[in-house]
C-alpha cells in the first residue's frame, strides 16, 4: 500500500529531468532509427557521400529479399522453438534448485551454489572444443536438442540465483504456517512462493529468452545446418568479410529485432515495475 | 522431515544437468591442454608454445582494457540512468522501456548497426562528426588502431548500460519512503539525497552487478568478433577471440585449452579477489 501524498520528493529540476531523459531516449533509439532508415534505402541511397537522412524512393526491397530469398524465415522458426525450449527447462530447472538453495541447509551448500556460478564465469570458447565432443557422443550436434541444451550453461546459472534471491526475500514465516496446516513442501513452493515472486519468474523468463535468442557463439559452433541455424548466424551469414549488403543486413536486423522488442515491451510493465516490489512490500 | 536431504533433492536436477555441460568440458580442457593431437602426454608444451606467442600479453591487455573500461563507463552511467529515472516526470514508463532497448536486443544486431554507422565512407557518425566541425575530416573508426578499442568499448558500454540502470533501478524503488522523509525534515536536497540515501542503499546492487559485468566482459566475444574479428593487427584481439581462433581458425585445439586453463584461472582469482574485497568491507546490507 503506497499513499499518494507521501511520495512526492525534493527531486531533480524538472527541465534537467527532462533534458536527461531525452538524451537518454536519443542514445538509446538513434542507431534502430538509423537500422530501419537504411533498411528502406535502396542501394544506391546507401552508398552516398553524405548519407541521406530519409530516401527519395523508400523500398522494401531489402525485406522481400530478406523474407523470400534468403533462408531467413526458417532460421526465425529454429530461433523460437530453441528459445521457447530452453527458457523453459531452465525455468523449471531453476525453480526447484533456487528453492533448494533459499528454504534448506545441507551439506556442501555453499560449494554447490559457488559450483553454480562458476558455470556462469566459464569462458564459453574455453569449452567449445569439448562441449562439441560430448555432443557428438549424444548425437546431438545440429539438433534442437543439442542447442537447448547447451544454453542451460548461459541461462540457468543466473536464473538460479536470481530466484535464489527473490524467495529468499519471501517471509519464511508464511511457509512456516503452511507447514503447521499441513502442506507439503512442494504445495508451499507452487502455492505461496511462486506466486508471491511472480516478478522474479517474470524476470528470469525474459532473462533467459533474449538471452538464449542473441546467443551467437554457440550457435556459430553446434548449428551448421540451416536445419537448425538460428537468427543471429543469419545474420552474420548476410555481411561477409568482402561484400556486405548493408540494406539486406539492416533488414534482416529489423525483423530479427522486432519480436524481441514487443515481447519485452508486453512484458515490461511485470519486469520493470515490480522487479523487486511484489514479495518484499506486498 | 529430513532437511538435509530434502534441499539436495530440489537442487539435484540443475546440478547433474550443469555437471554434465560444465564439469565434463571443463576436466577434458584440463586433459587436452597437457596432450598433444595424438592424445599423448607432452607436459606443459602447450603452455609454454602459448604463452611465448607474441599475441597472448596482447590479448591479456586487450581484455583488461576492454572490460574494465567497458565496466566503470556501464556503472557510471547506469547509476546516472536509474536515478534519473527514478524521477517524477510524464511519460517516465516508456522512457524507462525504451532505456532497456540496447540491452534486449541481440548483440550480432548491435555489432552490425554500429559498424554500419561508424562505416569510413558512408557512416552516418563520420557525416555528422564532419558535419558539426568536431573532426576535420572522417575518421576510420574501426580500422585505425587508435580508434577502434575505444569504439568497441562505446558500443558495449551502449549494449550493457541499460541493465545496470534496471537493477539499480529497481534498488532505488525499495528505499523506504521513510528515509526520504526523514532527510527532508532535516532538510536534505537532492544531491545530499543521491549521496547518502540512494547510493549507499543500491550499493549491495551495485556490487553483485558488477560482478556480473566482469563476469559477461570476460565472457563477450559478439560484438568484437562480428565488428573485427580482433583486428586490426591485433588491436582488439581479446583472450577468448583469441582461444576461439586458435581452436577454429588455427586447428590447434591443445593449445587453445591450455590458453583456456590459464584464462579460467586469472579469471578465478579475480572474481576471488572480487568477492573477498567484498566480504571484508563493513556495512554490507544483506
Amino acid at each position: 500500500m503506497s499513499d499518494a501524498s507521501t511520495l512526492k520528493r525534493t527531486g531533480l529540476p524538472l527541465p534537467i529531468t527532462i533534458i536527461g531523459a531525452v538524451i537518454v531516449v536519443l542514445i538509446c533509439l538513434f542507431p534502430f532509427m538509423w537500422m530501419g532508415v537504411s533498411s528502406i534505402k535502396t542501394l544506391p541511397e546507401l552508398y552516398t557521400v553524405p548519407p541521406i537522412w530519409w530516401p527519395e524512393t523508400p523500398t522494401l526491397g531489402n525485406y522481400y529479399k530478406v523474407l523470400f530469398e534468403s533462408n531467413i524465415p526458417r532460421y526465425f522458426l529454429n530461433s523460437v522453438i530453441i528459445s521457447v525450449g530452453s527458457t523453459f527447462l531452465a525455468l523449471i530447472l531453476a525453480i526447484f534448485a533456487s528453492y533448494g538453495f533459499a528454504r534448506f541447509d545441507f551439506r556442501g551448500k555453499p560449494l554447490l551454489q559457488s559450483f553454480v556460478l562458476i558455470g556462469q564465469l566459464l569462458p564459453t570458447a574455453a569449452i567449445i572444443v569439448p562441449l562439441f565432443i560430448t555432443l557428438r557422443v549424444l548425437g546431438l550436434v545440429n539438433t534442437y536438442w543439442g542447442l537447448i541444451l547447451v544454453y542451460m550453461i548461459i541461462t540457468l546459472p543466473l536464473s538460479v540465483w536470481m530466484l535464489t534471491s527473490y524467495f529468499k526475500a519471501i517471509p519464511v514465516e508464511l511457509e512456516e504456517a503452511a507447514i503447521i496446516d499441513g502442506s507439503s513442501r512442494l504445495g508451499i513452493l507452487f502455492r505461496i512462493t511462486l506466486p508471491l515472486s511472480t516478478p522474479g519468474i517474470v524476470a528470469v523468463i525474459v532473462y533467459a529468452f533474449v538471452t538464449t535468442w542473441n546467443e551467437f557463439v554457440f550457435a556459430l559452433c553446434f548449428a551448421t545446418d540451416s536445419s537448425v541455424k538460428t537468427l543471429p548466424i543469419g545474420l552474420a551469414e548476410f555481411s561477409t568479410e568482402f561484400n556486405t549488403d548493408w540494406g539486406a543486413v539492416m533488414a534482416a536486423s529489423v525483423v530479427m529485432t522486432l519480436p524481441i522488442a514487443m515481447l519485452f515491451f508486453s512484458m515490461q510493465r511485470l519486469f520493470v515495475g515490480g522487479l523487486t516490489a511484489g514479495a518484499t512490500k506486498g | 522431515m529430513d532437511r538435509n536431504s530434502t534441499g539436495l533433492v530440489f537442487v539435484l536436477p540443475a546440478l547433474i544437468v550443469l555437471a554434465m555441460l560444465i564439469a565434463y568440458p571443463v576436466a577434458y580442457t584440463g586433459l587436452l591442454s597437457v596432450t598433444d593431437r595424438q592424445g599423448a602426454f607432452v607436459g606443459l608444451t602447450n603452455f609454454k608454445a602459448v604463452l611465448s606467442a607474441r599475441a597472448t600479453p596482447q590479448a591479456f591487455w586487450n581484455t583488461i582494457w576492454f572490460v574494465g573500461g567497458s565496466i566503470v563507463f556501464q556503472v557510471i552511467l547506469g547509476t546516472a540512468t536509474a536515478i534519473l529515472l527514478n524521477q517524477n516526470f510524464i511519460g517516465r514508463g516508456i522512457v524507462r522501456s525504451i532505456t532497456l532497448i540496447p540491452w534486449v536486443v541481440p548483440g550480432i544486431v548491435a555489432a552490425t548497426t554500429w559498424a554500419w554507422m561508424f562505416h569510413t565512407e558512408f557512416g552516418i557518425i563520420n557525416y555528422m562528426m564532419t558535419g558539426s566541425g568536431i573532426i576535420p575530416e572522417p575518421i576510420g573508426w574501426l580500422t585505425n588502431g587508435n580508434t577502434v578499442m575505444p569504439v568497441l568499448i562505446a558500443i558495449n558500454v551502449w549494449k550493457l548500460f541499460p541493465f545496470v540502470a534496471i537493477m539499480v533501478l529497481a534498488g532505488l524503488q525499495s528505499i523506504p519512503n521513510d528515509l526520504y522523509e526523514a532527510a527532508r525534515v532535516d532538510g536534505a536536497n537532492f544531491w545530499q539525497e543521491v549521496r547518502f540515501i540512494m547510493i549507499p542503499q543500491v550499493r549491495s546492487v551495485i556490487v553483485a552487478v558488477t560482478l556480473l559485468l566482469v563476469i559477461w566482459g570476460l565472457n563477450s566475444i559478439t560484438i568484437i568478433y562480428a565488428i573485427t574479428r580482433g583486428g586490426p593487427a591485433n588491436r582488439t584481439l581479446i583472450t577468448p577471440i583469441q582461444i576461439f581462433r586458435l581452436a577454429f581458425e588455427s586447428t590447434q585445439f591443445n593449445q587453445a585449452a591450455a590458453l583456456s586453463v590459464i584464462f579460467f584461472a586469472v579469471a578465478l582469482v579475480i572474481v576471488i579477489i572480487y568477492i573477498r574485497a567484498l566480504a571484508s568491507t563493513p556495512g554490507e546490507a544483506k
